[in-house]
This record gives structure tokens, sequence and C-alpha cells, in this order.
């Protein structure tokens, strides 16, 4: 007659009876449990006769919960580090790209239309300072009649010379004293000679408050012209478009004479150009530009990359570079190369071997170390076309504090989005904005050093050197002949060797070091240690975690309700009542566990707690079986049930 | 039935005790295992067996799982790696010291005369095509039968489409368009080309195109200067070369002073005659204690520029290598070059890597197991992966053109390559030196050594002799070199070399398995002790749980058909067999419940028990176990 769903819950009711916890009280569960847990140790507190020996595996036992939880502790703590594996693969290598530059950035003789009043000037500044002049005027000008030609660079940014440490300086183009105001910045050393008499640099005011100026001091003339001079040359650099800029600049042709790669010629189309700011057009091998990389399988020099260069010393631009020859970076196909930053210096008149050998790193990322995959997650802007590093970084992030707070971009690192270049002509203050901002940079004021993160994987490229004579003094006759020839008849003069630069680039060989971090724990070796460290102090596992769950939380509150429960109802009943005869229950459940057999005794079972007992009479007795311990665990250790619970059961 | 007693006495023989049916033996195994679970499931009540049932079930299914993951772990055999940095007393290492050049030009030039006669007057028709009759006629005829084994040809690229070549040589063409072979045009419209041919004469040809005439010119020179050395035998070959007395001025080792016969002199293809310091093969190496330039090897070495072979070699210098004692040098891929006139000193970090062989990484220790024959094993050298390579394609030189090449070591039996006995040697060899699949193959056969040492130099330059002390080193070094009190040196030619350690002198990688058995078991024991407090023996007492439930299965499928036979021979008479309420019975059995008290054969009668029962703890028990573990199909 009943419902299939109340019949069902019926069904259940009847076959999973819902019991509390048989214990009467908390120290009944408790001996319960120490009885017939799991874990080693409970069992001989309770089995232990004597206070002392009790004493001492209480302690003992809880002195191994301590190390357990200690030891575990330190697991978790230790969870995140890393190992570090090296293998070493003997393979074909890809060939990295090998990125060279000219020293000097544009041919001289084309940029005399925009830096000859420039360098007018320069030289004039240098005849006038230092008595120097080119061979032929050997008379002196006086300083008045240039102050009269309009010297718009010194009026610009004036070079002073500075004496009374740094107190007063004298305008070298008016040759006014002044006093000096303002911080003084020592470019060349922050240490020391800073009140030498000798000190020669500029003053950078601020364009809207000339009161705020920087002053920048160098000990040598050398460096102060060079420096004054490059700031000029930004300015009218950052004026040119790119086009004109790379037709300046010399052409894959200018530089390359000849190329040879894998015992194979190679030319001009193996070349990508690049134009990059302070070196002008650089030609990169193997940019991976039209999808293909080149590898090497074999090691050795006359397997990698051999170019001979054409450096036309005479076109060199005098003031802004004072070195001869290339330079070369050796970098990987998504990589910027920073090539003012950290490139390789390549001498004329000699072969430069450069053997390469390969590494490559990984780190783990976060939460192992603060490193970045992809430079997604840093809040800067990649205003390079090329995979995050470092340097990028730091250079994208000083770029755009330079917009931020100038208003005008640096004209060695790329645009950012709807920004210009810096130039005297729009931007009056940008000088002064940009040293301000440079020595906040270095001081690591900007913030960029904090945010910036290394990249977590890295190719190396580790370079040996060497330098040999090129061409050497008895093959030199034909040599250049040869190569006079190669360059064609566009130049109507034999070369000197002092023109040409040999450069070899190879692989010592193929193979590639791999360093990489792993994890040195995974979640199965952590749990594994838990598991060792429980089993070895308490041959515990995760069962008698639940256990003690039950015990220690379920059960022994249950029991606390249900005493709470009995006590209420004891005096409900009592007040209802005429409280007329004995309280029933309460006295019940004490004598019950006292009478209890099983608890009378801390002691092992002895043959007078045994025979207390009625023997089942229809089992034939075995002779002599050993005490069997393990039947002492046994679910009907509390002999009565108490009223409540059984009453659950029945219904 | 006999039989099914026997098994049942085999039965109770092998353990005492869990029981006839395969419930009984399941909770006799619940209830004695050491496994934390199982116990659970028997001894709780009804709602709580089922909870532990499925806790139990998925804390096995835990560590199975996670037992695959460890063994996975392990037998991927991987490495940790530590690294150290230090200082300690190290074998020197060995150094080996070359000429760029690798004969005296005096004592080659008998043999190279005609060859340079051809190159110059080849380069002087492409350079300066004019008045080259006149000239020619004044000079004994050129040697063509040279020129046509393997000639350089011009290629006129005005038409893209369309090249022209032109044999430099060949009269006709040239008087047509002499005039333009310098290019006077704007852009350059000639390539210089090697033509090789697979023999004389013949179609099969190919052109090594060069976009640069010197590249040409120096590659033609090689191919035709290999041919005309290879024939030469090798001791005149080492008399051709720079001798040591010439080459080796001066030497201190520390404080020691050496001379050049601490060398080992060694024939090296490309650079002639090398010598060797600290080589180790017949005396022992030499220690180094003290880092700092000091303590390391001097030299002064003297590579006479002037006698220089103008067309084989443009580079000047000394090519050094350092490597390990007994091993050989691979200077063109190793080596490095130090610049006359000046001093080059090399610090040096020896960066060591020891490996662990198979199964943790694919490397090999001596190079016994690598399928190429050593062919530098002449040399008494260690195995390495340079010399496994030359010698891989060296075997497939052999193999392909019938010749071995010259700038590597010949098995027996073999000859060099020439072009009078091998005509088409350059063509095959230019062949297989831009095969892709040969070298994959090389490189696939060939496996690097275990423990690798790398030399990390620091190397530093400066000019030397200072313009001051010129004077008296050239005096000095030519008079105990020459006995002359003429300068017989000069700065193109003289070089200074010094090698010492650097204030930390290694850098040692070495590995170590990451995984061992002793961790795989620790790992196995934690697993399986975590999630179910269990160890080796509970998986005894697993497998003996299935060998019984195995004897039990058997004695069913005996008693079963047993049974049927029976049936069948009592098919007539209806009666229903009793053994089914004996199986019932079974079950309930109390005497099953504990090994003593259990599974004694009933036909058996005890003796009476004695006055004095022992303590039967048995007895505490007040209820009986079949209503702790009520059946769920009870009703």
């Amino acid at each position: 007659a009943m419902a299939p769903g109340k019949k069902i819950t019926a069904r259940i009711k009847r076959t999973l009876p819902v019991k509390g916890p048989q214990a009467p009280t908390l120290s009944e569960l408790m001996r319960w449990y120490c009885l017939n847990t799991n874990t080693h140790g409970c069992r001989r507190i309770v089995v232990s006769r004597g206070r002392l020996r009790r004493f001492i595996w209480i302690l003992l036992t809880l002195s191994a919960v301590g190390l357990i939880l200690w030891q575990c502790a330190e697991l978790l703590m230790n969870y995140y580090s890393a190992s570090v594996s090296v293998t070493v693969q003997f393979q074909k290598l890809p060939f990295p790209a090998v990125t060279i530059c000219n020293i000097n950035p544009y041919k001289y003789n084309s940029m005399k239309d925009y830096l000859s009043e420039l360098d007018k000037e320069t030289k004039k500044a240098l005849e006038t300072f230092y008595g120097f002049s080119e061979g032929k005027s050997k008379v002196r000008r006086s300083v008045n009649e240039w102050n009269s030609t309009g010297s718009q660079f010194f009026k610009q940014i004036p070079l002073l010379k500075f004496e009374d440490f740094s107190k007063t300086a004298t305008d070298l183009h008016t040759g006014q004293k002044r006093k000096i105001e303002g911080s003084v910045f020592h470019k060349d050393s922050s240490i020391v000679n800073s009140g030498d008499s000798n000190d020669i640099g500029f003053q950078l005011c601020d364009a809207n408050n000339s009161s705020d100026c920087a002053l920048y001091t160098f000990s040598s003339g050398v460096n102060a012209i060079q420096e004054w001079y490059k700031l000029h040359y930004m300015n009218i650099m950052a004026q040119i478009p790119l086009e004109t800029k790379e037709k300046l600049s010399y052409s894959a042709d200018d530089l390359l004479l000849t190329c040879f790669f894998d015992g194979l010629s190679c030319d001009k189309r193996h070349f990508t150009r690049f134009h990059h700011p302070l070196h002008g057009n650089c030609y990169t091998f193997n940019s991976g530009e039209n999808g293909t990389i080149l590898s090497t399988s074999t090691g050795g020099s006359e397997y990698g990359l051999q170019v001979v260069l054409y450096i036309d010393e005479a076109d060199y631009n005098p003031f802004l570079v004072t070195s001869t020859g290339a330079k070369i970076i050796v970098h990987d196909q998504n990589e910027y190369p920073f090539i003012e930053d950290i490139g390789t210096e390549i001498e004329t008149a000699a072969a430069t071997s450069i053997g390469m050998h390969f590494t490559r790193s990984r780190k783990l990322s976060k939460p192992y170390s603060d490193c970045t995959e992809t430079g997604d997650d840093i809040p800067v802007e990649n205003l390079y076309n090329k995979s995050y590093s470092l340097q990028i970084c730091l250079h994208s992030c000083f770029q755009k504090a330079m917009v931020d707070s100038c208003g005008c971009a640096q004209y060695a690192q790329p645009l950012p989005a709807g920004a210009e270049y810096c130039n005297y002509n729009r931007n009056p203050n940008w000088m002064y904005c940009y040293y301000r901002l440079h020595e906040k940079f270095v001081k690591e004021q900007l913030g960029c050093q904090q945010i910036c993160k290394d990249a977590c994987s890295f190719k190396e490229w580790a370079l040996t050197t060497s330098i040999a004579q090129w061409p050497s003094t008895v093959s030199e006759d034909w040599m250049l002949r040869v190569l006079s020839w190669d360059k064609g008849q566009k130049i109507n003069k034999k070369l000197n060797k002092t023109d040409l630069a040999n450069l070899m680039v190879f692989y010592k060989d193929l193979n590639e070091r791999f360093i990489s971090e792993n994890p040195a724990n995974t979640l199965v070796i952590l749990l594994s240690n838990f598991g060792g460290q429980l089993g070895l102090w308490m041959s515990c596992s995760v069962v008698c975690v639940i256990e003690i769950v039950e015990v220690f939380f379920i059960d022994s509150l249950s029991i606390v309700m249900r005493r709470q429960w009995q006590k209420a109802k004891k005096w409900w009943n009592d007040r209802k009542k005429d409280h007329s005869g004995k309280p029933p229950q309460a006295g019940d459940l004490e004598r019950q566990g006292h009478d209890n057999p099983v608890c009378i005794d801390e002691d092992l079972p002895t043959f007078n707690t045994a025979l207390r007992l009625p023997l089942p009479q229809d089992n034939p007795l075995p002779r002599t079986p050993p005490p069997n311990y393990s039947t002492l665990r046994l679910e009907t250790a509390f002999t009565e049930q108490l009223p409540d619970t059984l009453e659950v059961g029945q219904h | 039935m006999n039989l099914k007693k026997y098994f049942i006495r085999a039965l109770h023989r092998l353990q005492k005790g869990p029981g006839y049916t395969y419930k009984e033996l399941l909770v006799w195994y619940c209830d004695n295992t050491n496994t934390h679970g199982p116990k659970r499931i028997i001894k709780e009540g009804p709602k709580k067996k089922l909870i532990w049932f499925f806790l139990t079930l998925l804390f096995a299914s835990l560590v199975f799982w996670q037992w695959g993951i460890l063994i996975n772990t392990y037998l991927s055999y991987n490495v940790t790696s530590s690294l150290s940095i230090g200082f300690k007393t190290m074998k020197f290492p060995a150094v080996t010291v070359c000429n760029a050049n690798p004969f005296k030009y005096s004592k080659v030039k008998h043999l190279l005369k005609e060859l340079d006669r051809l190159i110059e007057a080849a380069l002087e028709r492409i350079l300066q095509p004019a008045p080259w009759n006149s000239s020619e006629n004044a000079s004994p005829p050129l040697d063509l039968e040279l020129w046509h084994q393997i000639p350089l040809v011009l290629i006129d690229e005005h038409d893209k489409n369309n090249p022209i070549i032109l044999d430099i040589f060949e009269r006709n063409q040239n008087s047509v368009d002499n005039q333009t072979f310098a290019g006077n045009e704007t852009e350059k419209k000639y390539k210089l080309a090697v033509k090789l041919c697979s023999h004389q004469g013949s179609d099969n040809c190919t052109y090594r195109n060069f976009t640069s005439a010197a590249q040409a010119v120096t590659e033609w020179y090689i191919l035709q200067s290999t041919s005309i050395l290879s024939k030469v035998p090798l001791q005149e070959r080492i008399g051709m070369g720079y001798q040591a007395e010439d080459m080796i001025l001066a030497c201190l080792y520390g404080a020691e002073p050496c001379n050049y016969k601490n060398f080992t002199q060694i024939y090296h293809p490309d650079h002639g005659n090398c010598y060797i310091f600290n080589w180790g093969m017949d005396e022992e190496a030499l220690n180094s204690s003290n880092p700092g330039a000091e303590f390391g090897l001097k030299l002064i070495l003297d590579i006479s520029q002037q006698d220089y072979i103008p067309y084989l070699s443009s580079a000047a210098g000394a090519r050094l290598m350092l490597h390990q004692q007994k091993s050989f040098p691979f200077l063109k891929d190793q080596g490095i070059y130090a610049m006359a006139g000046t001093e080059t000193s090399i610090g040096v970090l020896v960066d060591e890597l020891e490996r662990m062989g198979y199964p943790y990484s694919d490397c090999t220790m001596n190079g016994s197991d690598v399928p190429v024959k050593n062919l530098y094993s002449q040399y008494n050298t260690s195995y390495s992966i340079q010399a496994c390579l030359r010698s891989c394609f060296q075997n497939h030189m052999i193999e392909i053109c019938g010749c071995g090449h010259y700038m590597f070591p010949l098995p027996e039996g073999i000859n060099y390559c020439n072009n009078e006995d091998n005509p088409g040697w350059a063509y095959c060899y230019s062949a297989l030196r831009s095969s892709i699949r040969h070298r994959q193959i090389c490189i696939d056969s060939c496996k690097e050594t275990c423990n690798d040492t790398q030399y990390k130099m620091t190397i530093s330059m400066a000019d030397w002799p200072s313009e001051a002390s010129e004077d008296w080193i050239f005096h000095i070094l030519s008079y105990e070199r020459d006995m002359s009190t003429n300068v017989t040196l000069d700065r193109n030619g003289i070089i200074k070399l010094n090698i010492y350690f650097q204030e930390y002198n290694y850098r040692t990688i070495s590995e170590s398995a990451a995984t061992t058995i002793v961790w795989l078991l620790s790992s196995l024991g934690g697993q399986f002790g975590f999630w179910m407090g269990g160890s080796v023996l509970c998986l005894i007492e697993f497998g003996e749980i299935i060998i019984d439930s195995l004897w039990i299965t058997i004695i069913n499928v005996i008693s079963w058909c047993k049974g049927l036979k029976q049936k069948r021979a009592r098919a007539q008479y209806p009666d229903a067999p009793p053994t089914v309420s004996e199986l019932v019975e079974a079950h309930p059995n109390l005497g099953f419940q504990h090994e003593d008290a259990g599974p004694l054969p009933r036909d058996e009668v005890l003796p009476p028990a004695p006055g004095t029962p022992p303590p039967n703890y048995d007895s505490l028990r007040v209820q009986p176990l079949e209503v702790l573990g009520p059946d769920s199909d009870a009703d």
C-alpha cells in the first residue's frame, strides 16, 4: 500500500540504519580508538602497565606526531624546488643569425649635406679650445670672428670649462665666466676628480625654467666633445626619414666582398638588411626572414660562415666614431641584435675566427622562479618586433617613460605608436629631460628594473675569438688584386688591406648543451614522502587520518551532543514529574561504563578476567590455543547499547 | 570424494584458516590483513561499510595509478647534475702548436711551380686582359694538362637566363671578348667557377660557382695541390714542413726550462708539422698546481711568414689548440689563431662534463660501441666525436670514390686520391662533401663521449716585442737559432704565447641518477603506506589470498563435476541433494572465523577438554559474528 518512493526509503532505513557512536562516553571512545586504531603508539598507551611506562608511551607517541608534522611541513616547504640537469646532444645545429655592421653608421661624404654645419663648428671649437687645426689653415681665428657666424649649436648647449671645484665655469664659446648652480653630474666618473680644474662639460637647462640646470662634466675633452657631438648628431638624424637614412648608409654590396657558408658560395641575397639607429645599415646573415633557417651538420672553420668585409676607412665620420672595423653579434633569429651593447668588434687587416659553442637554458617559471615565458605578463609594451628579452623590456620601458615625460622618443630606440623622435626644433627641452630621465633610470628610480623580468629560456652562443694576420705578406699581392676585381670597377682604386676584414664564424663542435631546471618534486613524490614519514613514525596512512577525523571530530562531537541532550531530557523529566523515584537513565549510563567487563582493567586480559565471562558451551575447546590478541578488537566491546541509539536503530 | 578431502586437507595444510567459500575467505582476509582499509569494511555498520568499501577502492586505485607514475619516472632515467667550481692541481692540457702554413715554400716549390705559374697566368688573363700574349711568349709553355684536369672557368652572366661558360685558356674565345673580362660595366657580370667532371673529357660535369674570385682561386688551388702532395710520401712531407728547432725558439714551463725536444711531432694534413707539448703519450702528464701566468707555459715561436705558400694559406699566424692528453688535435674545429708580432695570453678554465652512460644518456665511454671504424686509432689517440665523423667521411669516400682524401688518415691498403690515378676524384669528393644524406648518416652513427672536457680560454693580446726591446730580442733569438750575428727574425714571424690556469681552473658538471632503485622502492612504499598503510607483506598476503581462492575454485570445480556426475546418476531418483545445506552452513560456521578454533575437519574427534581450559580470548565476544556482518540479501 506504500508508495514506491517510501518503500525504498523504508528499505534503506531498515538496511542502513543510522547509528550514533557505540561508545557511551568520551573516555570509552578514546579507549576503543586506542585499542582499535591502525596507528601504532596509541595502543601502547592503553595497554601499558604502570604510570611511568604509560607516560613514556604518551611522550613517545606525541613526539612521533610532532615529528611527522614537522617533517611534513619541511616537505611542503621544499616542494617548489628545482633540480638542474645538463644534457648534451650531438646533432645538426641551426646556425644562428649573424648581424654585421660597419662601426661607422653612414658614409661621411653623403652625410655632408646634413652635418657640414655641425662639423664646421666642432672643428672651430677644437681649434679654439685646443689649438688643433687640420693641416692647411694654421692661422687661428679670433674668438670674436666666429662668434659672429652665428653658432647655433653652441647656443643650444654651451661647452663649459669648470674651475674652483665646479663652482664657476668659463663658457668656452663666449669666454664669459658664470656661477654654477644646480646639480652637477660627472659623466666620466662619479667618484674621483670632481673638482679638477681641467674638467670640461656642458650645461643642460630646462627650457621653461632656465634656473633649473644640470651640468655634465667630463675629465677629458675627448669624451666631452664626442658626447656633445652625439647629442647634436641625434638631433639632426631624428629629422631625416628612414628611407633616406638607409640610402645614406652602406649597401650590402658595399659591405660584403665575399661570402662562403658551409662549403658553398653565398651572396647578398642571404643577408637581410636591418637599420640600426646608431650603426646604420646592418646585415643579418641567416635571419630566417624567408622562413628557412640554415643549419650546419659539420663543425670547423671550413663549414661556417666566412665573409670578407669592405670597411672604407676614408669615409668615416671623424667625430662620431673613433675606431675602425666592424661589429658583429651572434644571436637567435627571434632575438633583437643589441649591437651597441653586446657586439664584438672586428679588426681590419686581420682574419677574426670566432668559434661558437651552443648552450640552451631553460628555467622553470612561476612558482619556482620569477621569470617570464613569453613576456606577455609584463606590463611593458614590446617596442621591438622580436621575442621578449630583458634588454628589450628595459629599453621599451625607458622609451615609454621618455615619451610620457618628455613628449618625444629617444633616437636610439624604436618608436612607440603615435610618438616621434626628439629634435631640438620641436622639443627644445628634450635633452635636459632625457638626461634627467636617464639619471633616474640608472638609479633604478623609474621602476623599469622592478617590472622587467628575465626570460625563462634563452639561447647562448659562447664565442672564442682569435685573430690572425690576413692577408699574409706573401699572399697580400694576389689577394688584393683578385678582391679588387671582385669589387668591380665601381671603385677606381686598388684595395688596401686596412680596408678589409676577414671574418669566420663557425661551430667548434655540434654539441648542444641544454641546461634545464626540472621540478625536484611532483605531487606523487610529495605524497610518497608523506606516506614514508607517516609510516616511519606511526605506521599511519590516510585511513588513520580518516579514523582520527571520524573518532575525534564526528564521534566525540556526537557523544557530547548526546550527553547534553540526555541532560536536557532528564532535566525536563525531572521538572515534569514530581521527581518521585530515582533518576533512571543517567545512573544506568554511569554504571554501564564502569561495569563493562572489557573496560574494567587497563591491563592485558588475564585468565581471571577471561573466566568472569561465560564461555560458549557448545564449542569444544582446543587444547591450548595461544592467546589471540586480535580477537580483543571487537565491534561489540560495548555490551549494552544506549537506549537512544537502539531507538534509532529500531525505527 | 577422496580427492576433495585430500584437497581440503591440502588447503588446510597450506594455510590454516580461510574457509571453504570465497566469501569466507574474503571476510577472513579483510579481518586479518595489515592493510588499513579492508578491515573497516568488515567492522563498520552497513552505511559506513559502503563508504569504506568505496574509500578502499579509491585508495587502491590511487596507489596503483601513482605507482605507475613512479615506475614511469624511474624508467625515464633522469639525471640531476651537480656543479663544482674551484682550483685544484690538475693536469696541464696538451698544447698543440702549428704553423698556419703547412710547408715551407722554398722546399715545396719544385712541386708547386707549375701550378703557381698556371694560376698566375690565369689571374693575369682575368684581371688585366690586354697584353697577355707578349708575356706568355717569354715564359716557357704552361702545363695545360694539369689545368685541364680541374679547370677554372669564367661564367658570363650578361644574359641571366643563358650564361656563357668561358675557358680561360681557350684562345679563340678569349680573343673575342677579352676586353670585357675586367667588367668595365657598372655591375659585375663575370663569375669564376671550378669545373669538376666525373672523368676527364666527359660531359658529366658540375660547375662550382663562387661569388668571389678569391674564394674560387683558393678552392681550386687547394684541390690541385692536394692532388700533387698526396703523391709525396709521408717522410718527405714531414721534411718539407717546419722543423721543431726552427719553429720553437724558447719554452718555459713554470720555472723549468724546456725546449723543442719536449714536444712530440705529429703530422697534421692541414698544417703540416705540429708539435704537441705534454701529450702524455710516453711520459706522465705534467701537473700544474698554481694559477697565473708565472706557472704556465711560455713559448716563443717563429712562423717565418716569408716562406708561406702564397695561394694556399692567406691567413698568417700560429694555430694552437688545447686538448686532453692522448687525444688528437682537431685544429680546424677547436684551434685558435695567434697573430704574429703579438703576445697572446690564454687563461684556461677546464670545463668538464661527466655523464653517466647508457641508459641515462646516449653517449659512449670509449667509442668501442660506435659502428664506425676509428681511423685515428693509428695515432694511439682516444676516441672523440671529431675522429668518428672524419673516419666516417673517409670511409664513405673510399667506398664511393675509391680513394682516400688527403686530409684524413688512411686505412690499410688504400691510397690517397690524385688526379692521375683517380681523374674524377674532385668531382666525387665535391659531391660527397655537399651531400646532406651522407653527413646525416655520420651524425647518426657517431656518438659523443660521456666525459667531455673543454678548455675555456680567455684570450688577450698585446704587441710584442715592444719597440724598445725589439732589437735585442731579435738579436738573441736569431743567434740562438741560427748561430749567426745577423738578425734572421722579424716582427712578421714571431709570436709569444702564455698559457696558464686561471684562478678557478675547473668547473665540473657531473651527473648522478635522479631516480635509483632505492628511491623507487621508498617512493612505492611511501605511496602504499600513505594511502593504505600497506607494505610488501600486505602484497604477499594478497597473493596468498589469490592462491587460496584458486584452491577454492579448483575444489568447487571438482565438486561441481562430481555433482554433475551424481546428478546424472540420480536422475532416476528425484531426491534433493543434501550438499546445498552444507554449503550454506559453511558460512555462519563460527569455527572458520578464527585460525585456531576454525577449520578443523568435522570428522576428526577432539579429545575432551582438560580440567583447566586455557584462556580463550575469543570468548570475550558476546554476540556471534554473523549478527555484525549481515548479508545484504538476507531478506
